[in-house]
């Protein structure tokens, strides 16, 4: 494995837009070069070389040592290789991506996976409101990929959500799978207040949901098979980021009825 | 030549190319997913009369399987992708979505795909729901027993290869029978191959054509015991019996290797059956693109 590894010279004094970092813009720069471009930020454009003291050489992984929350769109647009934050991310980070991994050692953001079409998305802390959600001006959320989040996520995660995986060994807040057209949300804690509101296709899966919404149906319990398919495609796929395999019957709630109703939540226990 | 008492024909068998594709089908149980595979694999013993060959393949290990059940996978073979399409969807229809249990996934890795939910999941009137995971989309339709699970898609191939044979002649008729239930057994260990036929075996082998306006195929005259002194006939007088092991692949190196392990069988206790010799089924080389020369299939 070869690398570029980029580090904070000091805390930064204004948000940065890290989207341009990543293996496949990089390919084949020196680390002088990698200096000499050009990132936004809040304040105008400066260069990565003002910011970060950059070692290594282009490869199919990148490192961002001493990481900062305020470190935006890390590893935004990812395709391929990988993106490591050895602590803290901004917000947006992994948004766009289509393949390869992001590592967030720390915690993320809002709008984490924003729009993703693939790749594995791994963060080790906790991870902020609208994970997977849509950005203001798109129609849609994630719309593929895996996020694992080792911490708990924050409100509304999974907004406008159309596809793919997130799954929280910690739990999810308030209205979680809000207004999601497809995917999944998997909580090892279980799901803050009213999950699920104007949920049209998807599956919410937790151990427990408070004060869950009275436009959602008992179905009853059930042996579900795509819970199984579900089990051997996340071990397979993650190994030991896994979670636990979900129980043969689950109880199933259908919802919202308040629009089509074909969402679902699963309650485990 | 004669190996170990039978005699082997200087011949080859004539085999053509074909579409194929494969499904796996699990059930809660291996005895479940057997009656649904052999129930969707049922009236499929050729592409003429029965519009594809299909045959179990193997049984699959909970372990191989995408949902951790038992399970069975099951090749269909047609002359095309179009060809196939509707037999695919009507067999999964009428014989795995009924099955008590069963589930139904891809079984065979090809960038060309058939859309094998298509038709099935709208048995779900409107409450099915697809559920992506990574390449992978499934289709889940709500039926009696719970749900009936449905992969999107199944991979395809247009470079299969069907109707590789075995001609085995005998003058026992249960001896012969006998050793060619062998062979089929010792075919059935090779991979990515099916013999469509009952047991695996036919007793009816046909040539083109026929006397009678529009019958494409008529009993092969030349291989039938009872004509041996009425027809221009390929039979030896010891000869009271053929019987025929057709073998379809998704490779040609397949149906060579299910040839080889069949003929295997048959030399190494024919013999004492009764089986006398072994010979193919061509059409002089003109029809078909494979040719496989017994001679280059000893063991």
């Amino acid at each position: 494995m070869s690398g570029l590894t980029v580090k904070l010279r000091q805390p930064p004094a204004m948000r940065l837009d890290l989207r341009g970092l990543i293996p496949s813009r990089l390919a084949g720069l020196s680390a002088a070069d990698v200096e000499r471009l050009a990132l936004n930020t809040e304040l105008g454009p400066v260069t990565v070389g003002e910011v970060f003291a950059v070692s290594g050489a282009a490869g199919d992984t990148i490192t961002i040592e001493t990481g900062s929350d305020r470190l935006d769109f890390v590893g935004a647009g990812l395709d391929g290789g990988s993106v490591i934050v050895d602590g803290e991310a901004g917000a947006y980070a992994g948004s766009k991506m289509t393949a390869g991994r992001l590592e967030i050692r720390g915690g993320a953001g809002a709008y984490l996976a924003s729009a993703a079409k693939g790749g594995l998305l791994v963060v080790n802390g906790s991870a902020g409101d609208f994970l997977g959600g849509a950005r203001a001006g798109e129609r849609f959320g994630m719309a593929g990929g895996t996020v694992v989040v080792l911490g708990s996520v924050g409100a509304r995660a999974g907004e406008r959500m159309r596809r793919g995986t997130v799954i929280a060994r910690g739990s999810f807040g308030p209205a979680a799978g809000s207004r999601m057209a497809g995917g999944t949300l998997w909580t090892e804690q279980g799901f803050g207040a009213g999950p699920g509101p104007l949920m049209r296709r998807g599956t919410l899966i937790g151990p427990s949901a408070d004060g869950l919404l009275t436009t959602y149906a008992d179905c009853g319990r059930h042996d579900l098979e795509i819970l199984r398919i579900l089990n051997r495609y996340v071990a397979d796929t993650l190994g030991s980021l896994a979670p636990k395999p979900l129980p043969a019957s689950v109880r199933r709630l259908a919802g919202d009825a308040a629009t089509i109703g074909k969402g679902e939540i699963l309650l485990v226990t | 030549m004669r190996v170990n008492g039978v005699d082997i024909d200087d011949t080859f068998a004539e085999a053509f190319g074909m579409s194929a594709t494969g499904l796996v089908i699990t059930a809660d149980t291996a005895r479940w997913a057997r009656i649904a595979a052999v129930t969707m694999t049922g009236f499929a013993t050729s592409v003429i009369g029965c519009g594809a060959e299909c045959g179990i393949d193997r049984e699959v290990a909970p372990g191989e399987t995408p949902d951790g059940r038992p399970g069975v996978r099951v090749l269909l073979f047609g002359f095309s992708p179009d060809a196939l399409l509707p037999q695919l969807r009507t067999r999964v229809g009428q014989c795995v979505l009924t099955s008590p249990g069963s589930a139904c996934f891809n079984g065979v890795e090809s960038p060309q795909r058939l859309k094998l939910s298509a038709g099935v999941r709208f048995f779900g009137d409107g409450w099915q729901t697809a559920k992506k995971l990574g390449g992978r989309r499934f289709w889940r339709v709500p039926v009696m027993d719970g749900e009936f699970v449905c992969e999107d898609t199944a991979g395809i191939v247009t470079d299969a290869v069907g109707g590789g044979n075995l001609l085995l002649l005998g003058r026992d008729r249960a001896g012969l029978l006998e050793t060619t239930e062998a062979a089929v057994a010792a075919i059935a260990n090779v991979g990515d191959v099916i013999t469509p036929f009952p047991g695996g075996i036919v007793r009816s082998g046909s040539k083109v054509g026929a006397k009678y306006k529009g019958m494409i195929a008529s009993t092969n005259d030349a291989f039938c015991p009872t004509l041996k002194g009425a027809v221009r006939s390929e039979l030896g007088p010891d000869t009271i019996a053929v019987l025929e092991i057709v073998i379809d692949g998704l490779t040609s190196k397949a149906v060579g290797d299910a040839m080889r392990a069949g003929l295997k069988a048959v030399i190494a206790t024919g013999a004492a059956k009764g089986v006398t010799r072994v010979s193919a089924g061509n059409y002089g080389g003109k029809l078909g693109q494979h040719h496989y020369h017994l001679k280059d299939l000893l063991p």
